[in-house]
């Protein structure tokens, strides 16, 4: 850590004032009340109140580098006792110095001299209680301004991991569907990679970007049912009934991704019948309504009701937003539903 | 080896049956016999047509192909195809069958028959494996259903279903609100995998489950009975840990 008077100009001027006040007071003193003469005076003040706390800003390097909970009690206090003497004599001898050739009363500096050495201990202890408050209070500021620095990464990782990657499963498959098609339909493989393709380029500029419109969210839930529905044919069905207006509404990207993952998993995975998937879309205001149902196949699973993906969503949506209700889950044994509500800054129109 | 393979496809993506035909169209040692798209048709054609060779998708609508191989009468060889899940660890370490992960090259899948000639000409049993394979379940993650074939029928039974298990030696007895089903698994298995808040082991021969339960009655000192809520109001045997076990999920 810096000096903190070099490092901080309003404390230095603090300082300054300080002394200067005192020096002030002392000489007004002497003067008028002691009847001291003015030479004399004004040696006395500048030694004690301006040489002294010239030389005594250097007691800080000496608290920086003993600290209280590092150091037993005893060797501290010789520590100090030890900085304090050599201070002292710097300063009684430079004050000495000074006096020579303005003083030719041997009794004022003799009978001066154990008053000067006593004032210039306590004076360090003074300065000692003073840097150590200053250096408590600067380390609490740092930890305080740490802590929250940390928070915020902490915060910012929570997020990150929140965020839906592109699940291996879907990838893996994916590729195997490509590998079928350069065999049989060269073109189609090469639509599907370059949709592949977007689809990942989208997912991992996610990670610059917090919100989107919802319209292109919503380019990219289409490019991810499109590949799916090359591997699953007529048994998945999407439907889309959006509220045109709704398209410039703000939404966290991949928000809705995890939704459609489900429904793949629980609805198309687990049936050989037709699945659908509807989504419907309807803005209020300042709050954008999207509704996502697919049917699933209630007699070969159980569905526990919230897995982990909607359980990110839910958490992701609480930190951005500060609501741990935004997400509703319905499970009507024979379809699936999730109700997601976002909130808008500015209302849709 | 003088005759062909004979080979069923399961797999449930037209796709990735297509592919597997292309592959194996020309080769020497392999006839297509059929090609399944779920589950329930596979049993059934391995059944029936006692195959040489499977290649067998692990996730599927209906029952995976691992719940498959619980359901079959005979064993063919298999070769798993998967594109990403637990289970392929464990299987390569139990190097009972061969997994191909999607996608997969030609080369790679001429190896895997390959080792399955080598596997016929030996004539290694793998049943012990495939068993082993289908006891093991990745993760911390509970069952959530069962599957059990009743003559030519198979059942799915959601874990939701099950009333109480019975152990019957080797078998268990899976009692249901629409009747009970017997299938080749211990009591080991269920216990470890149902969820120990809704299923109890409240004796070596039972499983119950929680909210199953009507009553518990003492008999004799520190001798109990459950009481089921069915309509002959079952009395089942509780024995000591069983007992402690009731108290700890039931909290009293």
């Amino acid at each position: 850590m810096k000096h903190p008077l070099t490092n901080n100009y309003r404390l230095l001027g603090f300082y300054a004032i300080f002394w200067a006040t005192i020096g002030t007071i002392n000489l007004v003193l002497q003067l008028l009340w002691y009847n001291v003469p003015l030479s004399y005076s004004l040696l006395d003040t500048g030694t004690n109140y301006v040489l002294y706390p010239l030389l005594g800003s250097s007691i800080w390097y000496s608290i920086r580098y003993s600290n209280l909970e590092e150091v037993s009690i005893g060797r501290l206090i010789i520590f100090h006792l030890i900085a304090a003497s050599i201070l002292c004599g710097i300063w009684v001898y430079i004050s000495y110095a000074i006096y020579k050739p303005f003083v030719k009363d041997n009794d004022f500096l003799n009978n001066g001299l154990p008053p000067k050495i006593f004032l210039g201990y306590i004076m360090y202890v003074i300065y000692l209680v003073f840097f150590y408050a200053v250096n408590y209070y600067e380390s609490l500021k740092e930890k305080i301004k740490k802590e929250s620095e940390y928070k915020a990464l902490i915060r910012e990782a929570e997020l990150q991991a929140l965020k839906s990657q592109i699940n291996p499963h879907f990838l893996f498959n994916s590729l195997n569907s490509i590998s079928s098609l350069t065999v049989s339909n060269p073109e189609k493989a090469q639509e599907m990679v370059i949709n592949l393709s977007s689809l990942m380029r989208y997912s991992l500029m996610h990670n610059q970007k917090e919100m989107v419109s919802f319209s292109r969210e919503l380019e990219n839930i289409k490019l991810y049912l499109g590949i799916e529905k090359v591997r699953f044919g007529k048994k998945l069905n999407a439907e889309f009934e959006i509220d045109a207006h709704c398209l410039e509404a703000e939404i966290p990207n991949m928000i809705l991704q995890p939704i459609y993952e489900n429904a793949i998993k629980y609805g198309v995975y687990e049936t050989t019948d037709q699945v659908t998937i509807k989504t419907c879309c309807m803005c209020d205001g300042n709050i954008l309504k999207i509704n996502i149902v697919n049917d699933y196949d209630a007699s070969t699973i159980k569905r526990r009701g919230e897995g982990i993906g909607l359980r990110n969503i839910r958490k992701r949506m609480e930190i951005i937003y500060n609501n741990p209700d935004l997400i509703k889950i319905t499970d009507n044994k024979t379809s699936f539903e999730v109700q997601l509500v976002i909130p808008q800054k500015q209302a849709v129109s | 080896m003088s005759e062909k393979l004979q080979t069923l496809i399961i797999e449930d993506e037209e796709l990735a049956r297509n592919l597997l035909r292309s592959y194996l169209k020309d080769h020497p040692d392999i006839e297509i016999i059929g090609e399944c798209e779920n589950g329930f048709d596979g049993v059934k054609a391995i059944n029936e047509n006692k195959p040489d060779l499977v290649f067998l998708d692990i996730q599927m609508p209906k029952i995976t192909g691992f719940e498959m191989i619980e359901l079959l009468d005979y064993k063919p060889q298999i070769i798993f195809t998967t594109a990403y899940d637990q289970y392929a660890l464990k299987a390569f370490e139990l190097n009972a069958v061969d997994y191909l992960l999607k996608p997969f090259s030609k080369d790679r899948l001429l190896a895997a028959i390959e080792k399955v000639k080598h596997r016929i000409l030996n004539e290694e049993d793998n049943t012990e494996k495939l068993e082993e394979l289908s006891n093991f379940r990745p993760g911390e993650d509970f069952i959530d259903r069962v599957v059990v074939k009743d003559r030519h029928k198979i059942h799915i039974i959601t874990v939701d279903q099950i009333r109480y298990i019975e152990s019957l030696d080797d078998y268990v007895m899976i009692y249901t609100n629409d009747g009970r089903h017997m299938k080749q698994k211990t009591m080991k298995y269920f216990e470890t995998y149902l969820d120990p808040k809704n299923f109890i082991r409240i004796h070596r021969s039972y499983i119950v489950q929680v909210d199953n339960i009507a009553e518990i009655q003492q008999y004799e000192k520190e001798a109990y009975i459950v009481i089921l809520k069915d309509k002959d109001k079952t009395k089942l045997k509780v024995s000591k840990t069983g007992y402690k076990k009731i108290k700890e999920v039931l909290h009293f």
